[in-house]
C-alpha cells in the first residue's frame, strides 16, 4: 500500500490507470482541470492517450471513440461541461458503450461560483439526456479515497452493464487534498474490494438481444465483427429501424438490466437507524461529512438522530428510506434536489426538511441548531427568501 | 444491384430507403467503386455516417462495421475511435452538408487541425431536405425552400471568397476535392485518391434531391429536371463559365505530407512509454 497526502483528482487519476484506462479526451475546467493534467502526464507513460478536445461535447465523443475502438475510456468536467456530454451520453447510452464520467459539482446556474463545491446536477446527472427510456448509474464519492475506489467501481460496472457510468463529485473531492492509500498488491487491492472487468468484444451478429441480462459484451468496431452502432432505434442486430415493437425491446434493455441488478452496485452507509431516531439526516458527497461529525455529537448529547448516506445515488436507493421519522435532506443547492426523491421515498406521515446551502459548507453548530428546532417542532430557520416547505 | 453491391453491401439495407430519383446513390456507388478499385475488403473499412439523408440512408449498408453518429460529432467519433483502430484499417464517412458544414464544422476543423485519417464525403443536397427542404450552408443564392421562402439571400459556404474548402485547406487539410454527383469515373478517380491519404481527405459531392429541394425550387420533381440544373451549373476547374457554381475537380492534394493524429500519438506514446520503462519518472 502506497500511501499519499494528495487530491481527489490524483486518486481518480491514479485508480483509472489501475482500471485499465488508456484514453482520456478532455476540456479543461474549474474543478476538473488537474484530472486532465495527471491523465496527460500519466497516460503515456502506460501506453495510453490523453486528447484535448475542442469543447466538451467532442470531449465526450471522442471518448466515447475509443472506448468503441475498444479501448477502457474516462473523460471528466463539471456543470458548464456535463450539460455539453448531454447529447453523447445520450449516445453512449443508446449504443450502450461502457465509458466512465467524472463530475466535480460547482456552483450554478452557468459558470456560477467555478471553485467552490455545489450539488446542482443531482437530477441532470439521472436524466443526463433527452428522450427518456434509459436508466444511469451514478456514485457519489464523499472523500478522495472513495473517489479512488468508486473510479475503479465505475470502470468495472461500465463494462459488466455496457453503458456510462458517472462519479458524481464535488470541488472539495477533486481539489482538496487528504490521505490516500493505494493497494499495490492484489491481496491490497481485493482487501480494498475493487473489482477490475476486462473489455470483451461482441461477436455479433446479435448486437442489442430483448433481455435485462448483463454482462453481454459490447460493440467493438475494428474486430472484423459488422459491428452495427447508430444513434436510431436498433433492431437486434443494430439495423436502424422505427417501430414501437423495437423501441420496446431497446427501453426494456436500457431500463431494466440496470434496475433489476442493483443488488450488485447498491452502496450506501448508515448510521444510528437502529433505535428509530426521531430526525434521519440524509446527505451525500461532502456535506454528508459535516452532517456524520453533527450526527455523532448529536447522540452524545442525547438525541436521537441518524443518518443515511446514499453512495450509488441512481438508480434511487428507495428501499432506504423505510423508517418513520423527521427526515432533513441538506444539500448544497438552494433549490432543493435530492430532498424530492427522500419525499417521494419516505413513508408518507414522515415530515420532510431541507437545508440548502452552496459554495460553503453547512458548520455542525449550524447543524445541531436545525436538529433543536426540529426536535422542537419548530419551522427551520429560514434566511428570508427560502418562505417553501423547501 | 450489381457486383459491388453483392461484394460490399448488405441486402438488407440495399435497395436503400432514399426517394425514388435521389441522387445520393449516385456518391454511394462512386465510393464503393473506388474502395473496390483500390484494393480494400470489407474489414479493412469502418465506416461512419450521420444524421440527415446522407447518413441515414448509407448507414449500416456497409457490409463491415459501420456506425452513425450523433448530428455533427462524427469528426469527433472517429477522433477517438481512430486511436483505438489499428492503423492498417481505414475510416470512411458519409454525411451531409448539415452535418459538416453546419453543426459539426467546428469538430471538422478540428479533424483537420490535426489530420486525422477519415476520407469525408460530404453528399451535399444543398440543404436540410430530410427535415423537408430547408436552406443550409450550401444553397444556392436566390433558392427557394420552406424556410428561405423569398429567395436565399444569406451568403454560403460555396461562394467566391468564403468557399468551404479554401477553409479547410487553410486549416490544414491534406486532400480536398469538389465534384457534382453526375461526374461518374471523375468522381471515382477522385475518390480513390481521397482514400490513399494516410490523413484527412475531404469530397464534397453535389446531388440532387428531386422530392424537397426540386419541387420547391424548380418546381418539379422530375429527375431529369434537377439532374441537369446541377450539371448544367458545374464545370471542371479551368473551364468555368460565368454562371458556374460548382467547379469540379481535386483542389489541393498534399496526400501524406505530414503526419497523420493517430500515427503521430501512437510515436509520442511510444517514446514516452519507452523513456518511462528505461528511465523511470515521477
Amino acid at each position: 500500500m502506497k500511501r499519499y497526502l494528495e487530491t481527489g483528482n490524483f486518486a481518480v487519476a491514479q485508480a483509472a490507470i489501475m482500471a485499465g484506462c488508456r484514453a482520456f479526451a478532455g476540456y479543461p475546467i474549474t474543478p476538473a482541470t488537474e484530472i486532465a493534467e495527471s491523465m496527460s502526464r500519466l497516460l503515456p507513460r502506460v501506453g495510453g492517450y490523453y486528447v484535448q478536445a475542442e469543447d466538451e461535447t467532442a470531449a465526450m465523443h471522442m471518448a466515447i471513440g475509443a472506448a468503441l475502438g475498444g479501448m477502457k475510456a474516462m473523460t471528466a468536467t463539471s456543470g458548464p461541461g456535463f450539460i455539453l456530454y448531454a447529447d453523447p451520453y445520450g449516445w453512449a447510452i443508446g449504443c450502450e458503450i461502457p465509458l466512465v464520467v467524472l463530475n466535480s459539482q460547482r456552483v450554478g446556474p452557468v459558470s456560477g461560483i467555478t471553485g467552490a463545491p455545489g450539488q446542482g446536477e443531482f437530477y441532470l446527472s439521472r436524466y443526463v439526456t433527452q428522450g427518456g427510456n434509459f436508466e444511469t448509474i451514478v456514485l457519489a464519492p464523499n472523500t478522495a479515497q472513495e473517489a479512488f475506489q468508486l473510479t475503479i467501481e465505475a470502470f468495472y460496472l461500465s463494462e459488466r452493464f455496457r453503458t456510462p457510468v458517472t462519479i458524481l463529485a464535488d470541488q472539495l473531492i477533486t481539489d482538496g487534498w487528504e490521505d490516500i492509500s493505494i493497494p499495490e498488491t492484489e491481496q491490497e487491492k481485493q482487501a480494498m474490494g475493487l473489482r477490475f472487468a476486462e473489455r470483451r468484444v461482441n461477436p455479433g451478429p446479435i448486437f442489442y438481444p430483448p433481455t435485462d441480462e448483463i454482462d453481454i459484451p459490447p460493440v467493438v468496431m475494428g474486430k472484423n465483427t459488422g459491428a452495427l452502432c447508430s444513434d436510431w432505434t436498433p433492431t437486434e442486430e443494430g439495423y436502424d429501424i422505427e417501430t414501437v415493437e423495437a423501441q420496446h425491446k431497446h427501453a426494456y434493455r436500457l431500463i431494466y438490466k440496470i434496475r433489476n441488478h442493483r443488488d450488485i452496485f447498491s452502496r450506501y452507509e448508515t448510521l444510528f437507524l437502529d433505535d428509530n431516531p426521531d430526525i434521519i439526516v440524509v446527505a451525500y458527497g461532502t456535506p454528508s461529512r459535516v452532517v456524520k461529525t453533527a450526527v455523532k455529537q448529536a447522540r452524545q448529547l442525547g438525541k436521537k438522530i441518524g443518518m443515511i448516506r446514499p453512495i450509488t445515488l441512481w438508480p434511487f436507493p428507495d428501499e432506504l428510506f423505510q423508517k418513520k421519522a423527521i427526515y432533513l435532506t441538506v444539500e448544497l443547492n438552494y433549490d432543493g434536489q435530492m430532498v424530492r426523491e427522500v419525499r417521494r421515498t419516505v413513508p408518507c406521515e414522515s415530515a420532510v426538511h431541507f437545508l440548502g446551502k452552496c459554495g460553503e459548507l453547512p458548520t455542525v453548530a449550524e447543524l445541531q441548531e436545525t436538529f433543536d428546532r426540529l426536535l422542537e417542532g419548530k419551522p427551520l430557520e429560514r434566511r428570508g427568501w427560502e418562505t417553501e416547505a423547501w | 444491384m450489381d457486383y459491388l453491391s453483392t461484394k460490399y453491401l448488405r441486402s438488407r439495407k440495399i435497395p436503400s430507403t432514399a426517394c425514388s430519383g435521389c441522387g445520393l446513390g449516385q456518391c454511394h456507388k462512386a465510393l464503393v467503386k473506388a474502395i473496390d478499385e483500390v484494393g480494400f475488403g470489407i474489414n479493412d473499412i469502418i465506416w461512419g455516417t450521420s444524421i440527415g439523408c446522407a447518413g441515414r440512408q448509407t448507414y449500416a449498408t456497409w457490409k463491415g462495421d459501420s456506425f452513425a453518429g450523433t448530428h455533427g460529432r462524427v469528426y469527433a467519433i472517429a477522433r477517438g475511435l481512430r486511436l483505438a483502430l489499428p492503423p492498417e484499417k481505414k475510416l470512411v464517412l458519409s454525411v451531409g452538408d448539415g452535418d459538416a458544414f453546419g453543426i459539426g464544422f467546428n469538430h471538422l476543423l478540428h479533424a483537420v487541425r490535426t489530420n486525422t485519417q477519415m476520407t469525408v464525403m460530404v453528399c451535399d443536397n444543398l440543404g436540410y431536405q430530410s427535415t423537408g427542404g430547408q436552406y443550409g450552408w450550401t444553397t444556392p443564392e436566390g433558392v427557394v425552400t420552406d424556410s428561405s421562402p423569398y429567395g436565399m439571400f444569406e451568403p454560403n459556404w460555396v461562394q467566391s471568397g468564403r468557399d468551404v474548402l479554401a477553409i479547410l485547406r487553410e486549416a490544414g487539410a491534406t486532400f480536398l476535392a469538389r465534384h457534382v454527383s453526375m461526374d461518374g469515373a471523375v468522381l471515382v478517380g477522385t475518390l480513390k485518391k481521397a482514400l490513399q491519404n494516410n490523413g484527412f481527405s475531404l469530397v464534397h459531392v453535389v446531388y440532387p434531391c428531386t422530392t424537397n429541394f426540386a419541387n420547391t425550387a424548380l418546381g418539379t420533381r422530375k429527375p431529369v429536371t434537377i439532374f441537369k440544373w446541377i450539371k448544367d451549373r458545374s464545370a471542371p476547374l479551368g473551364k468555368e463559365k460565368e454562371d458556374t457554381l460548382w467547379r469540379t475537380g481535386v483542389y489541393h492534394d498534399a496526400s501524406n505530407s505530414r503526419p497523420e493524429f493517430s500515427q503521430l500519438m501512437r510515436e509520442k506514446v511510444a517514446e514516452i512509454h519507452g523513456r518511462h520503462e528505461r528511465e523511470g519518472t515521477d
